[in-house]
């Protein structure tokens, strides 16, 4: 016993190194992102209000391209309106019709910090679950896709951004439905992976890959990217892609969370379904 | 000595304000990351405690890591980095160079003392933490260029700081 403590005292450093590393490593690979932790509401919440006020600096550098977008953003919507239609007939619809109902709801966030030069890169938000933000929400930027949320504290929540490894969009080739995945290799920010496209899609430069909606996270229809070249693959079964992403994920500033008003539905469905699987 | 205490804990918010707020929003054509912030672990002064070397570090990269959402990846590579310092130090010196109650600097041990010192632990440090990044060997030689990369930025920030209070004490 004498010895053993003398043996710990005497090797003490390599014990401490040890039990630091070790900690640090169980740390990085089990730290959840996709649970808020009682840690992850502290930490969020100090280096939240550290980031918020550096990005209140920053954003005045950013203000004359952030209007352009809402401007674009206005004039959308404006098309969109009853009284921009010519009524061909007398049959129009409103939200308040038992043939709409609203499935898609949208949060504006101020993006209070970002980056893009990692391989695993994340942007954190002003808005936390107080302003119902919820993990796995689609996160976009006008008709573009930026994220999915991972990790929600009070005020803030962290968004996991497509130039993640963890990162797999489901998208569509826009002109004819064929659904492909998005990836991102790392390296160049603007460019990403187009994986698993089936041998028979004929593949152009240009081709505009959408969201599909499969993944319950974007709504379809969302533009993910165009394609900017492609190799067509000799002994296996899908072709290869990369594509040229529609978002400019280095410059992002304001950003809409979209909140599926369907998916508690969608999901007890999908349970009641797997329930009654037999295996 | 609290003088040297109270400098450190200074240098210590000042490099990870300055690693956040700025040099994680730096970056050129996607593979340079200046992780400048080490600097904190590098000027602590040769005769701190062994225990409180690793501590520090471990808690230098665990505030980088809030600030990322990384929880154990700065603070790993800043551990390990901590861990060899004073192997290194062993090794490249020659007993004449230590005086108490100071830190490594070019200044006092010289050029090419400071040189070897700063290369292999921001290596060290640069590598651990690219590589426990990524967590896998597919993508390796692009990682080897990031790290090379972003050291050489690294190091390049270091000897800008070593002459800036080289000037500043003459």
């Amino acid at each position: 016993m004498h010895y053993l403590l003398y043996f710990l005292r005497k090797h003490y450093f390599y014990f401490l190194f040890l039990a630091l590393e070790v900690l640090s490593l169980v740390l990085l690979f089990n730290y959840n992102a996709y649970q808020s932790s009682a840690v992850a509401d502290v930490s969020n919440g100090f280096a939240g209000s550290v980031m918020n006020f550096s990005s209140g600096v920053s954003q005045y550098f950013s203000l004359a391209r952030v209007n352009r977008i809402l401007a674009e953003d206005n004039s959308r919507l404006h098309s969109n309106r009853p009284e921009a239609f010519y009524k061909a007939d007398t049959n129009t619809f409103f939200r308040g019709d038992t043939l709409y109902r609203l499935e898609y709801k949208y949060i504006s966030a101020k993006v209070i910090s970002n980056s893009t030069n990692k391989r695993n890169n994340f942007l954190m938000l002003n808005k936390g679950w107080r302003n119902g933000i919820q993990n796995h929400m689609g996160v976009i930027i006008g008709q573009r896709i930026v994220g999915q949320v991972v990790s929600v504290s009070e005020h803030f929540c962290w968004v996991m951004s497509v130039l993640n490894k963890d990162s797999r969009i489901s998208g569509k080739f826009k002109k004819n439905d064929q659904l492909v995945n998005v990836e991102w290799a790392g390296g160049n920010y603007r460019k990403g992976d187009v994986k698993e496209i089936p041998k028979h899609v004929a593949i152009r430069k240009g081709d505009l890959i959408i969201t599909s909606g499969n993944s319950d996270i974007f709504p379809e229809g969302l533009e993910i990217g165009t394609i900017s070249d492609f190799t067509i693959a000799q002994d296996e079964n899908f072709n290869y892609a990369s594509i040229t992403f529609s978002t400019d994920f280095n410059s992002l500033s304001y950003v809409e969370v979209v909140i599926d008003m369907m998916h508690q539905e969608k999901e007890m469905l999908q349970n009641s379904f797997k329930s009654n699987t037999p295996n | 000595m609290t003088i040297i205490f109270l400098k450190n804990i200074g240098r210590f918010v000042f490099l990870v304000l300055l690693q956040v707020l700025i040099l994680n929003n730096i970056q050129l054509s996607g593979y340079i990351n200046p992780y400048f912030y080490i600097y904190f672990i590098l000027l602590l002064p040769f005769e701190t405690p062994r225990w409180l070397l690793l501590l520090s570090s471990f808690i230098l990269g665990i505030a980088i890591d809030a600030f990322t959402n990384s929880f154990g990846l700065n603070a790993a590579a800043c551990v390990l980095l901590a861990f060899i310092r004073p192997f290194v130090i062993n090794a490249i010196s020659t007993g004449t160079e230590f005086m108490i109650g100071h830190s490594p600097s070019l200044r006092n041990q010289g050029m090419k003392w400071f040189a070897y010192y700063a290369i292999i632990l921001v290596l060290v440090h640069h590598f651990a933490l690219f590589f426990l990044e990524i967590f896998r060997l597919t993508e390796f030689f692009h990682t080897l260029l990031r790290v090379i990369l972003s050291s050489i930025f690294t190091l390049f920030l270091v000897f800008i700081a070593e002459y800036l209070s080289f000037a500043r004490d003459k």
